[in-house]
C-alpha cells in the first residue's frame, strides 16, 4: 500500500500472521483424520497452551464461556498470554490476577474493580479494538485474507490505541477503515455437545464461533455431553463447528460454571457476586486458591467447591428450553 | 387531583428514556440501563418494536425480570425472531437496518461524544478505567440515530471527553462524513436523569430540548461543566408514570438492584 493512501494508524503492537504462514500451519498441523481427540482439560491445556500465547473464547463467563478451561490455564499457572476480550467479563480479572496475562485486547475490558484497578496500576497492556473491530479481525483471520475494511473505528481514539489504519478506499474514495486479521494461538469453545472427533454444536447465539475455530492455530472444544457422529449427520443445519478445525475435546458438564448453559443450568449468582466483590490481591488470591488452586481438577471442583445439590438446583432453575435442543 | 410521586433518578431516566422509543422501528441495545429501557418500552409502548443485541438475538422477548449483569444469557435472547452472531449483528447495522441505537456512558460532551474507555490520566495510565467500547463504537457509527443514556451528574458533560470512545457528531458539523462514517446518522438525544437533550441541525451541538417537571432550566444546567444550547421552548417531561414504576420495580427489577438512586419527587 503507498503511504500516500494511509491517513491515519496507531502504531501499536498487534499480533499478526501472513495468510500463507496460516496456510502453511494447516496443512501440515491441522490433522483431516477423523481420530478421537477426548482428553482431560489438564491434557488438553497443557499440550495446546503455552506461555506466551494468544488466546480467545466463545462468550462470557455468564453465559457459555469455557470456564472449566479458563480455571485450569490459571492452576497450570501459565504465564504471559495475550487475550482477545470480546465480551469478556470476568475471564480477565482471573487470568490477570492469576498473573497469566500480560496483555488484552479489548473488547469489552471485564467485569467488577479489580481489572480497572489493574490497568491504571499498569499491570496489564490493553489495546482497543472494539467488539466489532475482533470480530472482524478473527473473520478476517477465517477467511484468509489479511485485512478487512469496516466504516467504524473512524473518528474514535481506538484508532491511536490499536493497529486500525484508515486508508482512502479505492473505490469511493472515502475514507475506510481496515483492521488486520487475528489467527489466535488457541481457541476455547464451551459447547453443550460434541462427538469424540471434535464435531461440536451450540445451541443459541455466539459471538464468532465458527470465525474463531477456523483462524486459530489450535482449537480446544470443551462440551457438556459428549454425542454420537450419527447425532451430526441428521441435523447438519446445527453444526456449529467440524471436527477437522478442532485439536481436542473435553467433556467438561458445569463447563460454564458459574455462568449459565442455556436450556441446561441457569447462572449461579451467588458465586458470580463473589467474582464481582473481589477488589484487591488478597481477595483475588482466596478466590484462586480456594477455587482453583487447591483443587486438582474440574471434576474436583464441582465435587468439593459446587457440590451436587448446588448443580441440581441451578439445573432445576434452567426452565427456558424453548430453541435449544 | 395533583399528588406527588416518588421516584428514583434512574427510575426517572429509564422511563423517559422508553417514551422515546418508537413502535415498529428497530433498536440496537447496549449493556445495562439501555437493556432495562428496552423492556420497559417494549411491556409498555411498543409491543412491535425489534430489539436487537450484539451477541447475534434479534428481535427478543426478554423474560422478566431483569438478570443483573448478563447480556446473553437465555432471559434477553427469549422468542427472538432469528438467532445470530457478532459478525452478522453488526451487518444488519453497517446496512442501515438498525433505525436506534441506544447507549450509556461514562462522559458525553457537546457534540455527542461518548467516553465509556477511562477518566483521568492518560490511556495506558488511567485515573479510572472503565470496560470499554464493547459494541459501543459499532452502535454509534452505524445507527441512524443514537440515543445516549446517561446520569445528569455534571462532572459526566465535559466539553471534551478523556476518551472519544464512541463517536458522536466528533468536532461539528459534517465531521463524521469526512472521517468516512456512514452519511446522516448520529446523536439524537442524550437521556439523562433529570433532563432531554437533542442536537441542533446546525451545530450539532447539544440542546437542552425538556426539564423533569418542577426543575428549573438553571437547576439543569448549573453543575455541566460546558453550557448546552437552549430550546427556544423548554418542554415539561412528566415524572414517571404509576404503570412505569410497578413495572420497573415489580415485573424487572424486583431485587431494585438497577433502579435505585437518588431519590426524587414530583407532581403526577
Amino acid at each position: 500500500m503507498t503511504a500516500d493512501r494511509i491517513r491515519t494508524e496507531g502504531e501499536v503492537e498487534y499480533r499478526f500472521t501472513h495468510p500463507d504462514d496460516f496456510r502453511d500451519h494447516v496443512r501440515d498441523r491441522k490433522g483431516r483424520s477423523p481420530v478421537p481427540k477426548l482428553v482431560t482439560e489438564k491434557e488438553a491445556v497443557s499440550a495446546f497452551v503455552s506461555d506466551g500465547d494468544y488466546i480467545v473464547y466463545d462468550f462470557s463467563s455468564l453465559t457459555r464461556g469455557p470456564q472449566s478451561l479458563i480455571r485450569e490455564v490459571i492452576r497450570q499457572r501459565k504465564k504471559d498470554l495475550w487475550i482477545g476480550a470480546e465480551f469478556t467479563l470476568h475471564e480477565s480479572p482471573l487470568l490477570v490476577g492469576a498473573g497469566c496475562a500480560t496483555r488484552i485486547d479489548v473488547g469489552f475490558l471485564g467485569y467488577g474493580n479489580y481489572i480497572g484497578q489493574a490497568v491504571c496500576d499498569g499491570r496489564v497492556k490493553v489495546y482497543e479494538w472494539t467488539n466489532g473491530g475482533i470480530a472482524l479481525r478473527i473473520l478476517a483471520g477465517a477467511r484468509g485474507v489479511p485485512f478487512l475494511p469496516t466504516r467504524d473505528l473512524l473518528g474514535t481514539d481506538n484508532m491511536k490505541v490499536s493497529a486500525a489504519k484508515a486508508i482512502t478506499d479505492p473505490y469511493t474514495g472515502d475514507p475506510i477503515c481496515l483492521v488486520p486479521a487475528l489467527n489466535p494461538d488457541v481457541a476455547f469453545l464451551h459447547v453443550h455437545q460434541a462427538d469424540v472427533f471434535g464435531n461440536a454444536r451450540i445451541f443459541g447465539t455466539n459471538l464468532f464461533a465458527l470465525e474463531m475455530a477456523l483462524a486459530s492455530f489450535r482449537v480446544i472444544v470443551s462440551a457438556e455431553e459428549i454425542v454420537e457422529t450419527d447425532e451430526f449427520r441428521k441435523d447438519p443445519m446445527r453444526t456449529t463447528v467440524p471436527y477437522f478445525l478442532v485439536d481436542a475435546v473435553v467433556h467438561a458438564p458445569f463447563g460454564a460454571y458459574p455462568g449459565a448453559m442455556p436450556a441446561r443450568y441457569e447462572i449461579d449468582l451467588e458465586h458470580v457476586d463473589r467474582l464481582n466483590a473481589i477488589r484487591n490481591d488478597e481477595q483475588m488470591g482466596r478466590y484462586l486458591e480456594e477455587n482453583i488452586y487447591s483443587v486438582a481438577d474440574h471434576d474436583e471442583f464441582l465435587d468439593r467447591r459446587v457440590g451436587a445439590g448446588r448443580m441440581r438446583e441451578l439445573r432445576r432453575r434452567a426452565t427456558i428450553i424453548e430453541g435449544y435442543r | 387531583m395533583p399528588r406527588a410521586i416518588e421516584f428514583t433518578d434512574t427510575e426517572f431516566m429509564i422511563a423517559q428514556g422508553a417514551r422515546l422509543i418508537e413502535d415498529g422501528k428497530t433498536i440496537f441495545v447496549g449493556w445495562g440501563i439501555p437493556q432495562v429501557v428496552a423492556m420497559l418500552a417494549q411491556k409498555l409502548y411498543v409491543p412491535n418494536v425489534t430489539q436487537l443485541f450484539e451477541f447475534g438475538a434479534i428481535g427478543p422477548q426478554s423474560v422478566l425480570p431483569f438478570v443483573r449483569g448478563t447480556m446473553g444469557g437465555p432471559q434477553n435472547t427469549f422468542r427472538s425472531l432469528q438467532w445470530l452472531n457478532m459478525n452478522w449483528a453488526f451487518s444488519y447495522s453497517a446496512t442501515g437496518y438498525m433505525d436506534y441505537g441506544m447507549l450509556g456512558a461514562a462522559q458525553v460532551d457537546p457534540y455527542g461524544n461518548i467516553n465509556s474507555t477511562h477518566l483521568g490520566g492518560t490511556f495506558s495510565k488511567p485515573g479510572r478505567r472503565f470496560p470499554g467500547s464493547g459494541g459501543g463504537t459499532q452502535v454509534a457509527s452505524h445507527c441512524w440515530k443514537t440515543i445516549i443514556v446517561i446520569k445528569h451528574e455534571g462532572r459526566r458533560f465535559v466539553p471534551k471527553v478523556d476518551f472519544l470512545t464512541s463517536p458522536g457528531y466528533l468536532d461539528g458539523p459534517g465531521a463524521r462524513e469526512k472521517a468516512g462514517l456512514p452519511r446522516g446518522t448520529g446523536p439524537h438525544r442524550v437521556v439523562t436523569s433529570k433532563a432531554l437533550f437533542g442536537f441542533d441541525e446546525a451545530t450539532r451541538r447539544m440542546t437542552l430540548l425538556s426539564v423533569l417537571r418542577g426543575l428549573t432550566v438553571e437547576e439543569i444546567v448549573k453543575d455541566m461543566a460546558f453550557r448546552p444550547l437552549l430550546a427556544p421552548e423548554i418542554g415539561e417531561i412528566p415524572p414517571p408514570t404509576d404503570d412505569e414504576l410497578r413495572v420497573l420495580r415489580e415485573e424487572i427489577d424486583p431485587a431494585r438492584f438497577i433502579i435505585r438512586g437518588e431519590k426524587m419527587s414530583a407532581t403526577a
